[in-house]
């Protein structure tokens, strides 16, 4: 295209000079205002500046809803193991050597849901806390008798001589 | 909901539990932070922090609680009046002689975060000086909070034949003077 003048030429292209239309602009940014109390919700200027640091809030705010989710999943795993009589330390390390691999997430899904299994791998990790002598473990009691570990199949039996005669 | 055991088991997590706790012979502040678990739910795996699953806590005993080292004489507790040189700093062996349960609460009170939840929080917590609780809180109760420390026996409150009967591996010397 040809423009003889330079207001033709900005009246043509006025969009890419000047953005978008002023209305549809201002808009967009009352959109995300909308639910403000006051005059960020209406005035531009101060609208503009609300929504840069509410957005500013939400990016924080989606790493700490993780860690926040994290913390919660602790708790409540620490809170069914402690009910079991095993402390969390216990359970966590007992289950990642047992080789059972579960989240934290999970295993407080269980705890809620599924007490009884919950309740098993408690069992399980304290048995394997006393095969592997973790630190202060026979402070806790008497371990469970119902559960046989990889380690118990595996171990030599040494059977005292009035056993071996018979 | 399967059968009734399931249905009490439901009623069982969901209900407020009341706890008993007998502070006799115990840190009080070792004692407020397992104390603050109960009162807030975190001892159960249902806790969300917005949901309202805190339980009761009886404590009994107030009076017996035990401090390490020189605490009784060295803690001091600070209270403002609000006008000008107002303030006043009260050991602990004076607050406990005023109000015997001032210190379990104010050991309970500030284990917890300061949140709008927390005066709430504290409504759950009863305290009580002796052994003699009310009847209709006694009857709440249904579960106890194991003691932190064994509340060890005093010689002179042990049985006379039982301090005489004790193995003696030696004797005094005669002329011994006992200071």
């Amino acid at each position: 295209m040809v423009f003889t003048t330079v207001a033709q030429f900005v009246r043509a292209n006025i969009n890419k000079i000047k953005g978008p239309d002023e209305f549809w602009r201002k808009r967009r940014i009352f959109r995300l205002t909308a639910h403000f109390i006051g005059r960020k919700r209406n005035c531009y200027s101060l609208a503009i500046r609300g929504a840069h640091r509410a957005l500013q809030y939400a990016t924080k705010g989606r790493h700490l809803k993780k860690k926040d989710m994290k913390d919660l999943w602790l708790q409540r795993v620490s809170a069914g193991s402690e009910e079991h009589g095993v402390p969390f330390p216990v359970l966590q390390k007992g289950l990642i050597r047992s080789d059972v691999l579960l989240s934290q997430k999970t295993l407080s899904e269980l705890a809620t849901w599924e007490p009884r299994t919950f309740k098993a791998l408690t069992q399980l990790a304290w048995t394997k806390g006393v095969e592997d002598g973790f630190n202060r473990i026979e402070t806790l009691g008497e371990p469970p008798k119902n559960v046989v570990t990889r380690g118990m199949l595996t171990k030599e039996v040494y059977l005292s001589d009035d056993e071996t005669k018979k | 909901m399967r059968n009734i055991f399931e249905r009490v088991k439901q009623w069982n997590t969901l209900t407020r539990i009341w706890h008993l706790y007998d502070a006799k012979w115990q840190d009080p502040f070792d004692s407020a932070k397992v104390i603050q678990k109960y009162l807030k739910g975190l001892h159960k795996p249902i806790y969300h922090p917005l949901a309202d699953c805190g339980d009761h806590v009886v404590v009994i005993n107030c009076k017996e609680i035990a401090m390490r080292g020189d605490e009784w004489r060295k803690r001091a507790y600070f209270h403002h009046t609000g006008y000008a040189g107002g303030g006043t700093y009260t050991l602990a062996w004076e607050l406990h002689d005023k109000n015997p349960l001032m210190i379990m609460k104010k050991a309970v009170y500030r284990s917890m975060k300061g949140n709008l939840q927390r005066r709430y929080t504290m409504e759950r917590l009863h305290l009580y000086a002796e052994e003699n609780v009310p009847q209709d809180i006694i009857e709440n109760i249904s579960s106890v909070i194991p003691q932190l420390r064994d509340v060890p026996m005093r010689l002179d409150r042990m049985p006379e034949d039982q301090v005489k009967g004790y193995p003696k591996i030696w004797d005094l010397p005669k002329d011994y003077v006992v200071r």
